[in-house]
């Protein structure tokens, strides 16, 4: 700095490489350097077929508003004559549907206290003593052949755990019975009371239960406890329905 | 644009270099940490998505049940990752257009941190399940005034830079970018106030956290990522927007429109009636706004289709910009009563909408703007373009999977759920296929975004390209990966570079 170039020329310094500052400032300054500068927008008019477009927008959505009633009427929630419409499956010509266990179920329950409550009682244990319990026995939650033979004809001595019972004879409760009544009490029995079986005994299986009662050799008697285990050990025919599907609660017929 | 102040080239690119000098520290801040969060958004959608088809997928932990990872993936993407990169946008772009550096760069960055501890205690809060459960609203309800205070802390200074710009005529980024600022407070406080500290009507409650979500996406994400696009576009090609008033027709139309949206949620329910078909009609119309913008937009773009091609920025925002035109044809799709509202507003449909509207519009719109703005920022160039090709194709192949998969699933499911005397399963089997497919399209996009992330973080250390020269998309061979002039430069910024 002492030199007296230095002095008249103070821009010129040696140290520093000219060459290389220029390149700094251009290297820092390169992206916005490079950048393209904005222009005036364009003035060209709104193409005719982007106005159409949004016409054709214009008019769904004035469809759409035309529904809303009278607007900024803040008082009214729904519209003055509105009705579900029909439900997919005709539910609007009959009752609601249900799961078929369930259905099932509830048909089963009304044969029940009409017919069986008197003697099991009301949550199908029986006393004990003179009636037999229901819950967990091999008749009613194994094979649906047995159960149903034991309803339609009754049984006579010894249940199935070899226990004899103070009445001694349960006596037949087909009498007066629908195929539909026998499917749905079968159900209700094996699924309640703690029994859980998770099956629906098809109107189709009752009514293979009737056939098979009819044809026995002692046809009109009880059964007891060895000719069930000998002749009936084995599920009734007849087309399953699965417990989740659903079914017209009066009618006990699958929903299409 | 060109005063006389600025009629020097050299002193007017130096302004811009200082300007975004000015800006690194919070605009990257905001950037990286948006770029964390989306990751995060992620990892919890996969999870929460995965739950749909597979509910024992890490049915040990309680805090990720799906009420609560879908939440949080939600609040995260929305307040993590979407107002972050907003606010590093806007904050920058708002400077450069108001042709200021930023005075209060540091005050910018304590907003922002303090804007991080507000998600990540929202966050946090959700999985403990704290969560309040209005949809978008999750976060306890001690989070919204911190939200809302540091919001103010981070665009108040570009309010102040617009009053004291120099003059000259109001670009048109900068209608739609102060537009969103300040709708975006007036839909936050009433939504906030209404439902955290004046609960009324529940069921009207509801319907004003239905609106405050339409809200938030056509009244601020909408209008910052087209606010971006108007920029992004004719500063690369270098093209005039191609009309003014095609520019005044989509934005006055977004003003005068999109406020009565987002009603049509509560279809049936026991509102006042008209609501939601005055709701379901402003969605349809989104339509008008949102197509002729995109024309716009597209048609500055295509008169140089290869600049689009082989620049990051303008694939990206293009890529956004068709999202928009899917957006605004699947607004006005879900939304004709007795047609598809019933399907749509109960299933899946929504979040696709939703996915549409903030991942493929804004958030490519936005991933354009950070392929623009961060070699400017950081004075680095982009690493890799196989990076930002990998991360532009899975991208792409992941959202389109989910927009189109959870939409017309939605639509399979909600008939599904329109049969009311079928048990529900038969609802949740139909939706079932979907739900899987939309778990896969996560994983694309998380694998996209871990790599964005890498690469963003790299440029952040300032470990970027040291070159003149940017990292553009072109194929074929050119002997280096960096172009063809493959300058890689790394022996500092005092050497002699080509011009």
């Amino acid at each position: 700095m002492s030199s007296p170039d230095h002095q008249s020329n103070p821009d010129l310094d040696e140290t520093i490489n000219v060459t290389q500052a220029h390149g700094r400032v251009a290297s820092d300054c390169a992206a916005a350097a490079r950048e393209k500068h904005l222009a005036d927008s364009g003035r060209e008019a709104v193409p005719l077929w982007v106005i159409t477009a949004c016409g054709v927008v214009l008019l769904i959505a004035g469809g759409v508003l035309g529904n809303a009633g009278t607007l900024f009427s803040y008082d009214n929630t729904f519209r003055a004559d509105y009705v579900r419409g029909t439900a997919p499956g005709g539910a609007a010509d009959g009752p609601q549907p249900k799961t078929a266990l369930v259905a099932f179920s509830a048909k089963g329950s009304k044969i029940y206290s009409s017919k069986c409550n008197g003697c099991h009682g009301s949550d199908g244990k029986g006393d004990g003593a003179n009636y037999p319990s229901l819950v967990g026995s091999d008749f009613v939650i194994g094979d649906t052949q047995q159960l149903a033979m034991v309803i339609l004809n009754g049984i006579q001595g010894p249940t199935s755990t070899g226990k004899t019972y103070g009445a001694g004879i349960m006596p037949a409760q087909g009498a007066g019975m629908s195929a539909e009544d026998l499917a749905g009490v079968m159900t209700y029995i094996r699924n309640n009371f703690g029994n859980s079986t998770g099956d629906v005994t098809s109107v189709e299986m009752a009514k293979n239960a009737f056939d098979l009662s009819a044809s026995r050799e002692k046809a009109g008697q009880p059964v007891t406890s060895e000719e069930v285990r000998a002749a009936h050990s084995s599920m009734l025919a007849g087309a399953e329905i699965f417990p989740d599907i659903m079914v017209n609660p009066a009618t006990l017929a699958p929903i299409e | 644009m060109s005063s006389e102040v600025f009629n020097n080239l050299e002193q007017d690119s130096a302004l811009r270099a200082s300007i975004d000098r000015s800006l690194r520290h919070p605009v990257m801040f905001f950037l990286t940490s948006g770029a964390a969060w989306l990751a995060v958004s992620i990892i919890l959608g996969v999870i929460s998505s995965a739950k749909v088809h597979s509910p024992g997928f890490l049915d040990g932990f309680g805090f990720l049940t799906y009420g609560r990872t879908q939440a949080a993936h939600l609040n995260a993407l929305i307040y993590g990752w979407g107002f972050q990169a907003a606010f590093g946008v806007i904050v920058w772009m708002l400077s450069r257009l108001s042709r200021q550096e930023c005075r209060a760069a540091g005050m910018i960055l304590t907003a922002g941190h303090i804007w991080n501890l507000g998600v990540s205690v929202g966050i946090i809060g959700i999985l403990a399940g704290f969560g309040t459960g209005m949809p978008w609203m999750e976060f306890p309800s001690f989070c919204w005034p911190v939200l809302l205070l540091s919001y103010f802390a981070i665009v108040v200074w570009s309010l102040v830079q617009f009053k004291v710009r120099p003059e000259g005529h109001v670009y048109i980024s900068q209608w739609y970018l102060m537009a969103a600022m300040i709708w975006f407070p007036w839909v936050f406080i009433t939504a906030n106030v209404l439902l955290h500290m004046m609960p009324g009507n529940p069921v009207m409650a509801a319907g004003i956290n239905a609106w405050y979500k339409s809200s938030l996406i056509f009244l601020f994400f909408t209008p910052v990522a087209l606010g971006t696009a108007f920029y992004l576009v004719p500063k690369v090609s270098g093209r005039p927007i191609h009309s003014y008033s095609l520019a005044q027709l989509g934005f006055w139309s977004l003003a005068v429109i999109m406020p009565w949206a987002g009603m049509q949620k509560l279809t049936g329910a026991p509102i006042p009636y008209f609501l939601p078909y005055l709701g379901a009609t402003a969605t349809i119309l989104f339509f008008v706004p949102a197509f002729t913008a995109a024309v716009n937009i597209l048609r500055t773009a295509m008169t140089d289709p290869e600049v689009v091609n082989n620049s990051p920025t303008l694939r990206f925002t293009m890529a956004g910009v068709v999202g928009l035109i899917v957006m605004a044809v699947a607004a006005v799709f879900l939304n004709i009563p007795g047609k598809t509202m019933e399907f749509s507003q109960f299933s899946m449909s929504v979040y696709g909408f939703e996915i549409l509207a903030i991942y493929a519009f804004f958030s490519f719109v936005m991933f354009g703007a950070i392929y623009f703005i961060v070699p400017r920022v950081t004075r680095r160039e982009w690493l890799s373009r196989r990076l930002i090709k990998m991360h532009f194709f899975f991208s792409i192949y992941g959202i389109v999977s989910i927009a189109v998969i959870a939409i017309f699933g939605g639509v399979q499911q909600g008939i599904g759920q329109e049969a009311f005397d079928q048990p529900w399963l038969e609802a949740a089997l139909r939706a079932y296929p979907y739900a899987v497919f939309i778990t896969i399209a996560w994983c694309f996009i998380l694998f996209s975004n871990i790599f964005f992330f890498m690469h963003l973080t790299v440029m952040w250390l300032r470990l970027g390209r040291r070159s003149t020269h940017p990292t553009l998309l072109v194929s074929g061979h050119h002997g280096s990966p960096h172009g063809e002039e493959g300058d890689i430069d790394n022996c500092g910024s005092g050497t002699a570079s080509a011009h």
